[in-house]
């Protein structure tokens, strides 16, 4: 039997890829189960999901504890120990990051391969929804799953165009996945914020949920306070030169205030992981 | 009926916490953002169980969905008999808390006219949950409950218009507010804040995940279903005078509301007609009675 553990945030369709990664197994004529772990998660806060994949009837029904493969679908927790954390030894950790395999900080008797799946699904879906995109990958590295089976099964979930997308996505990472490589690091560094909660009340973080960032043409600006007023964690701070600055830590990344911008001052990019 | 707000009276200090655990995009963070910012920190909220937005400054207290009114009850009377009439008794729930599951409890302190400030966030379903019908929802909104298949259309029933069932019991304050136009949002709150006796106001709040469109269009959404009549903004006091906020002079096409959201993307034409004629209609009896002052039963 083999496990697999699924690190997402809500909103990058992780529990729909468990789905279909037992969905493609069961195509390949294998017994499979994937359980989704809810919390009170909403879109953009951090969940797991899991898979088992086995040639006889699973009749396990808990939670995967010692997984055999993890894999991560964002950027920012592919940068943390926690998707490397109680796998069986010699485990297969699949990253989703513009980083070299070798340059992430993981710890541990690992192979890690990378590859980079938010930018496969901005140019193949227009969105950052990267389950699609890192499941071709998947295909590619893990030898119990096949390509084909994946296609399927993606066409099983989205019927129609979106299917064709999400297949062109699922291909393109299939190609460019890295190979895989033992991790370097003995000892993983140290966590600044709690990944899982991002902390509480006056001190929760939410800078790992976006992945496009407002950011302000004080050239451009106005001072009219649309932005400033329409946003939802009143993450734009107003200071005292009359023009918005968005405080990181409170920023979910939703582009209200581009959107609402009359002079369009406020571009959202896409932001830069940078290593601890 | 409220004064007119202007962009820089907007208090700069917030009422509540952030970041919270909603979404991106939410718009019912944006409406609890824009009540605390008004009601000062001098309140108790109460809350039922619905989307975990923005949490306050003030304190705050949970009740079941039903007991939303008895609860608030009970901290009116205890107030007054504490002589702290400095502290309101504000309550901010979600549509499912005050269309259906709460109704009876809220409506029976409507009846006896407590003293107590009812904030509603109308998201058109039970989000927090999943997205399930609720008394809020649209005609042809697809819920999970209402599935889109040949035999089903979304939803079968046109939203209740818990506006007008409140004033029907002829209580002090009800006002309409979305999210789209904060400063008519505030200056309600701040009306009704000081008013003795029971007094509601209904928030149009856009869940980007319920709704299914883009995060990043919120405000443009919600800003569509007033200008296209879906949703008017309006006051009305003792259950009689009439006051229409909004009154653009040719209302948008439904079109407009309807079309960014997944929700509605099943609709054939017959139906988006059968909405248009619908929404005309009710807006048509709303001018009157903005031309009347009041309602005329």
């Amino acid at each position: 039997m083999i496990e697999i553990r699924l690190h997402g945030r809500g909103g990058q369709g992780a529990v729909t890829a468990s789905r279909i990664i037992a969905a493609a197994a069961f195509e390949d004529g294998r017994y499979s189960q994937a359980i989704p772990m809810y919390g009170t998660e909403r879109r953009g806060a951090p969940l797991t999901a899991y898979v088992r994949i086995d040639n006889v009837r699973v009749r396990e029904r808990e939670l995967v504890h010692t997984p055999d493969y993890s894999i991560c679908f964002d950027e920012f927790i592919s940068m943390n120990q926690i998707i490397a954390n109680s796998l069986k030894p010699g485990g297969v950790v699949l990253a989703n990051t513009k980083f070299k395999a070798e340059e992430l900080p993981l710890a541990g008797d690992i192979k890690i391969a990378t590859v980079d799946a938010t930018g496969i699904a901005l140019k193949h879906l227009g969105r950052p929804i990267t389950n699609t995109a890192i499941l071709g990958a998947f295909a590619k590295i893990c030898p119990e799953i096949s390509m084909k089976g994946v296609e399927k099964a993606i066409y099983k979930y989205f019927p129609g165009r979106i299917g064709d997308m999400n297949i062109a996505a699922a291909r393109a990472s299939y190609e460019q996945v890295s190979e895989l490589v033992p991790a370097i690091n003995k000892e993983a560094p140290k966590e600044v914020v709690e990944i899982v909660s991002g902390g509480y009340g006056a001190l929760k973080d939410v800078s790992g949920w976006r992945v496009f960032e407002p950011v302000v043409d004080e050239e451009k600006c106005i001072g009219c306070k649309n932005c400033w007023i329409y946003c939802p964690e009143a993450a734009l701070e107003w200071t005292a030169n009359n023009k918005p600055a968005m405080i990181s830590r409170s920023c979910k990344g939703c582009g209200v205030c581009a959107n609402e911008c009359p002079v369009k001052a406020i571009e959202m990019k896409r932001v830069e992981v940078k290593k601890k | 009926m409220s004064e007119r707000m202007t962009r820089p009276q907007i208090p700069l200090e917030e009422g509540v916490i952030t970041p919270g655990s909603t979404c991106q995009g939410c718009g019912a963070a944006m409406a609890a953002r824009l009540t605390f910012k008004v009601m000062g920190p001098n309140v108790i909220r109460h809350g039922i169980p619905c989307c975990p937005d923005q949490s306050s400054k003030s304190p705050s207290t949970g009740s079941v969905f039903e007991g939303g009114g008895p609860c608030l009850t009970g901290t009116a009377r205890a107030l007054k008999a504490l002589g702290r009439t400095d502290i309101k008794a504000i309550a901010f729930f979600g549509d499912g808390g005050t269309y259906d599951i709460g109704f009876g409890g809220l409506m029976s302190a409507a009846q006896r006219n407590e003293n107590v400030f009812v904030v509603t966030k109308d998201n058109e379903a039970y989000m927090n949950t999943g997205g399930q019908h609720s008394g809020g929802s649209p005609k042809y909104a697809e819920t999970t409950t209402d599935a889109v298949g040949p035999n089903s259309r979304g939803s079968p029933v046109h939203k209740i218009n818990a506006a007008f069932a409140f004033a029907a019991m002829n209580i002090p304050y009800i006002a309409t507010a979305s999210v789209a136009f904060p400063e008519d949002l505030m200056a309600k709150v701040k009306y009704a804040k000081d008013i003795e006796g029971f007094r509601i106001l209904l928030i149009q709040s856009p869940c980007p995940v319920g709704w299914r469109y883009d995060p990043a269009k919120t405000i443009e959404v919600a800003r569509s279903g007033v200008q296209s009549g879906i949703w008017p903004l309006y006051e009305i006091e003792n259950g009689s005078s009439f006051k229409l906020n909004y009154k653009p002079k040719e209302l948008k096409p439904i079109t407009e509301y309807l079309k960014p959201q997944a929700r509605f993307r099943h609709m054939t034409e017959t139906e988006v007609n059968e909405i248009q004629v619908y929404t005309t209609a009710k807006w048509e009896k709303y001018l009157k009675a903005d031309e009347l002052k009041q309602i005329v039963f």
